[in-house]
């Protein structure tokens, strides 16, 4: 029997996923740990294994379609087997969720799916979850909109027919071609070059067809290009990097941000990281970082001023017990803050263990997305770039975020009142002034600088 | 030495319409024009010539009125009487627009204007009298001029005229050779005829009107009774009012004339201004601009037939418009788009088009569903022309989207209708859009709702 792959559970709170890439064309063959689709939610992105070897029989949902979890995504099997037969009989009768592993459910007419109607979100993806409204995606489709591209104004953020409207209203919109278009499947800009500013068929993103003959640039060409006529290419921004322009703006928005630079002596730092590699590994030392300790060093600090280990949501301030401590991490999708729960109860070793599986697990995109949220505080190293002093941007509703800055070698008096060169590790502690004034914002920087100048004192206590 | 926003250089349909658009937003426009304003369209173009057609039609439709049950006798013409109207309608529509200018409080200087360089533009008058004058924009719309062609005989021959010429000549001809089967040369053949000349249309190509569809080309031509069109002729001299031509098929053969019209095309004015000293780039055609009407020079533009485009004064129009949008800092999508422009061809019949012809669309390479129907398929069309009366119109569409393409007209009111079409397919409309449209009955348009239901 053929084996229905379904999309796979992420977490507790994630109820549907964007499949982003199909990774194998129909009749290809496929092992069972390959990955055969990479899909995102939207906090994350994972790759699904086709759990059995076979030949990838049928792709029930395209590429961007927002299906939800445990609904079937493919069928593998032999070649030359019937796809509907086996997701007709791996599928539950209506009203239940669908489970790949029922291998004798009655089949039901209602139950047999075919392409078409799997495209669409199954009625089971409730209204809590992200995504995308039936109603806004049939409207989306009839005006060739993006609906996944838009910020989502109901439930849970997902879009609903409302999102669609003010898309329609706020865009000149798309010609009747163009709205074909991409209806089956084209990309449009946001404006075009059409009757005012609508978007045409000329708008639409170029396929490879359109960019390959005589397009070596005349002297008139280049001309052009002097007067202001750059090529360029525009993709909309999604997944991610859409989740990330739209906190940040909210994030920039919705607080009063205040930085406030210091630096903390650093030889300590250096010399105890020093010698924990020299330890070896039999210490189990050895891989703590310069950054681990100062996630130590502000794991320990932090709690000491519940105002900054909180949230701030509509109007009301939630101070936590515990750090959770979000780590901002770069990866190649982008920005990712994963979460070390209960950090203020972690060892430094636990610490440094933590945050090189969650900074492994971003980096790999499998992280999962219950790992990406909860921060109560959040560290952003950039020292390792040789950043000396930045302005980091809240994790909003969080109202602070401690920067780490590079070590650079600063001047300080010495004993006998000579000049002496002293290492210097610059911290940026960004604060919603909104509930942090001024002067405690500068003492939990003095807290933390003090912590870091003195992290052997700290891991002694 | 004087500050504006802009100086616009011409006061033909490109420069008084970017100077009322400049001058309703406010800009402080200053307009140099020697000559009268309304450029070569107003006084010597499309509406000198409408307006004599539009006597021309009265006389001719009077004549055919018998069938339709109206019977005139005794009916004349008088040429002095139709100079005289011309005149009047020329004259006040220029008041039209020296008043227009003034209410969005541009000044016109009568003055012929050189660009100094960007910014900068001397005016000297006609007493000889020069100013300096400096904006942040300049416009270029300095228009075009008839194209006399180095052919023997040619020059200073009192019978060989250009479309200015011809307009006014005291008398009729008796015969008239035109050179050139261009719109002008067809406009000006379907005038004459109707009005009893004989006329001799001598074109070196192999159909007249280049741009148009090779389907509907030959039924206008076919339409325009009266004149005689020699086609693949190459004219080699003119003697007096005798145009000498081989024929394609290399024999030599003359066309014995009143008056020659020389209609070989309109060259774009870049001569006489500064254009070359000021450094602006010259293509083949006229001024090089972009989109935005930029010229290479900072602080810029050109407009109208000068940039060799499309010359037309409807195009013009547009370009101004997209002009003042950039001078404006309006938005960027605001460009001109060469597309879903109109044309129109104000023969007896008319012709007029949009888009794309089936030559074009096929040395793009695109595939196209088309249909072609004769204007009898409208009943307006009939009881006003007959059931003989020749019209046609054909609807190119994608074959592959369906959106439509190009719409071609011949006949009756095809000048008035093509907008609708322009419309149309710069809303990138498909056939099945336009299906949904509803036209007016009983009109000649419906002629177009019926060719877009009749491609499958």
């Amino acid at each position: 029997m053929a084996h229905v792959l379904i999309m796979p559970r992420q977490g507790n709170t994630v109820e549907s996923c964007v499949i982003v890439r199909w990774k194998a064309a129909e009749g290809q063959g496929v092992g069972a740990d390959e990955g055969l689709c990479e899909v995102e939610t939207d906090k994350a992105s994972f790759e699904v294994p086709a759990g059995e070897a076979g030949v990838l029989l049928k792709i029930l949902h395209p590429e961007g379609d927002d299906v939800p979890v445990l609904a079937p995504i493919a069928v593998i099997g032999k070649a030359g087997e019937d796809w509907a037969a086996a997701l007709k009989a791996a599928t539950a009768p209506a009203g239940e969720a669908p489970r790949a592993a029922a291998p004798s459910a009655a089949p039901g007419p209602s139950a047999a799916p075919n392409a078409s109607a799997a495209s669409r979100p199954a009625p089971a993806a409730s209204g809590s979850a992200p995504g995308v409204s039936p109603r806004a995606r049939a409207l989306a489709a009839r005006e060739g909109i993006d609906a996944s591209a838009l910020a989502g104004t109901g439930p849970g953020g997902r879009v609903i027919e409302r999102d669609l409207r003010a898309a329609l209203a706020a865009g000149p919109g798309l010609t009747a071609a163009a709205r074909a278009a991409v209806a089956s499947g084209a990309s449009a800009p946001r404006s075009g070059s059409a009757l005012g500013g609508r978007v045409g068929i000329a708008d639409l993103a170029a396929g490879p067809a359109a960019a390959a003959p005589g397009a070596a640039p005349g002297r008139e060409d280049t001309r052009r290009e002097a007067l202001g006529q750059e090529r360029f290419a525009e993709t909309p921004l999604k997944s991610i990097r859409r989740i990330i322009a739209e906190r940040m703006r909210a994030s920039l928005a919705g607080t009063a941000q205040l930085t406030f630079n210091g630096s903390a002596k650093a030889a300590r730092i250096l010399e105890l990281r020093a010698r924990f590699k020299a330890a070896g590994p039999e210490s189990g030392l050895a891989e703590v970082t310069i950054g681990d300790l100062v996630l130590f060093a502000v794991a320990r600090t932090i709690p000491k001023f519940p105002s900054v280990n909180a949230h701030l949501v509509e109007g009301k301030l939630r101070v936590f017990e515990r750090l959770h401590l979000g780590l901002a991490v770069d990866t190649p999708r982008g920005l990712m803050v994963p979460v070390i729960r209960n950090a203020d109860l972690l060892s430094l070793r636990e610490l440094s263990a933590e945050a090189k599986r969650l900074a492994a697990a971003c980096a790999a995109g499998n992280v999962s997305p219950d790992e990406l949220s909860g921060a109560t505080f959040t560290v952003s190293n950039l020292g390792a770039f040789g950043v000396e002093s930045f302005t980091p941007v809240l994790n909003a509703p969080e109202v602070g975020i401690l920067g780490v800055d590079a070590i650079v070698n600063g001047v300080a008096a010495g004993p006998d009142g000579r000049p002496l060169l002293e290492p210097r590790m610059g911290l940026s502690l960004t604060v919603d002034h909104q509930i942090v004034d001024g002067a405690p914002a500068a003492r939990i920087l003095k807290a933390v600088a003090d912590a870091i100048a003195d992290i052997d004192l700290l891991l002694l206590k | 030495m004087s500050a504006y926003d802009v100086i616009i250089l011409g006061g033909g349909p490109g420069g008084y319409l970017a100077a009322e658009r400049l001058g309703h937003a406010g800009k402080k426009v200053l307009l140099v024009e020697s000559g009268e304003l309304g450029g070569t369209c107003l006084n010597v173009g499309c509406v000198p010539t409408k307006t004599l057609l539009n006597s021309a039609k009265l006389y001719a439709h009077a004549k055919e009125g018998s069938k339709f049950g109206v019977t005139a006798t005794g009916l004349s013409y008088d040429w002095a009487a139709m100079q005289a109207w011309k005149k009047e309608v020329v004259e006040k529509l220029r008041g039209a627009i020296a008043l227009t200018e003034k209410k969005l409080g541009v000044e016109v200087l009568a003055a012929r204007g050189r660009l100094l360089g960007p910014g900068k533009v001397e005016a000297r008058d006609a007493a000889g009298t020069s100013t300096v004058h400096e904006a942040p924009a300049v416009v270029i719309a300095t228009g075009s001029t008839p194209i006399m062609p180095p052919i023997p005989g040619c020059r200073d021959n009192p019978k060989v005229l250009d479309s200015t010429g011809l307009l006014s000549v005291a008398d009729v001809p008796k015969k008239l050779c035109v050179i050139g089967g261009g719109v002008i040369g067809v406009e000006f053949a379907g005038l004459f005829a109707a009005l009893g000349s004989e006329v001799e249309v001598v074109e070196m190509m192999d159909e007249i009107i280049p741009f148009m569809d090779k389907e509907q080309a030959p039924v206008m031509r076919r339409a325009m009774k009266g004149v005689a069109f020699r086609l693949g002729c190459k004219v080699e001299r003119i003697e007096g009012g005798t145009v000498f031509y081989r024929t394609k098929e290399g024999a030599e053969a003359s066309c014995a004339a009143d008056l020659v019209l020389m209609a070989v095309g309109r060259r774009a004015n870049v001569e006489g201004w500064g254009a070359k000293e000021a450094g602006l780039d010259l293509g083949p055609k006229g001024l090089v601009v972009d989109e935005r009407m930029r010229t290479n020079l900072p602080g810029v533009w050109a407009v109208g037939d000068v940039n060799g485009r499309s010359q037309l004064a409807h195009s013009a129009y547009r370009m101004a418009e997209v002009a003042a949008n950039d001078i404006l800092g309006g938005p960027d999508s605001n460009r001109m788009r060469y597309a879903a422009l109109p044309w129109v061809v104000y023969g007896l019949p008319e012709a007029a088009g949009v888009g794309l012809t089936e030559q074009e669309a096929a040395a793009k390479g695109l595939a196209v569903k088309k249909a072609a129907l004769p204007l009898r398929v409208s009943g307006r069309f009939c009881a006003e022309n007959g059931f003989a009366a020749p019209g046609s119109v054909k609807v190119l569409a994608d074959a592959a989207d369906g959106r439509v393409l190009g719409i071609h007209l011949v006949g009756a009111y095809a000048s008035e209708m093509i907008w609708g079409a322009a419309a149309l397919i710069e809303q990138e409309l498909r056939v099945a859009d336009a299906k949904e449209i509803v036209f007016p009955h009983p009109t000649v348009c419906e002629a177009i709702r019926e060719a877009i239901w009749a491609i499958d």
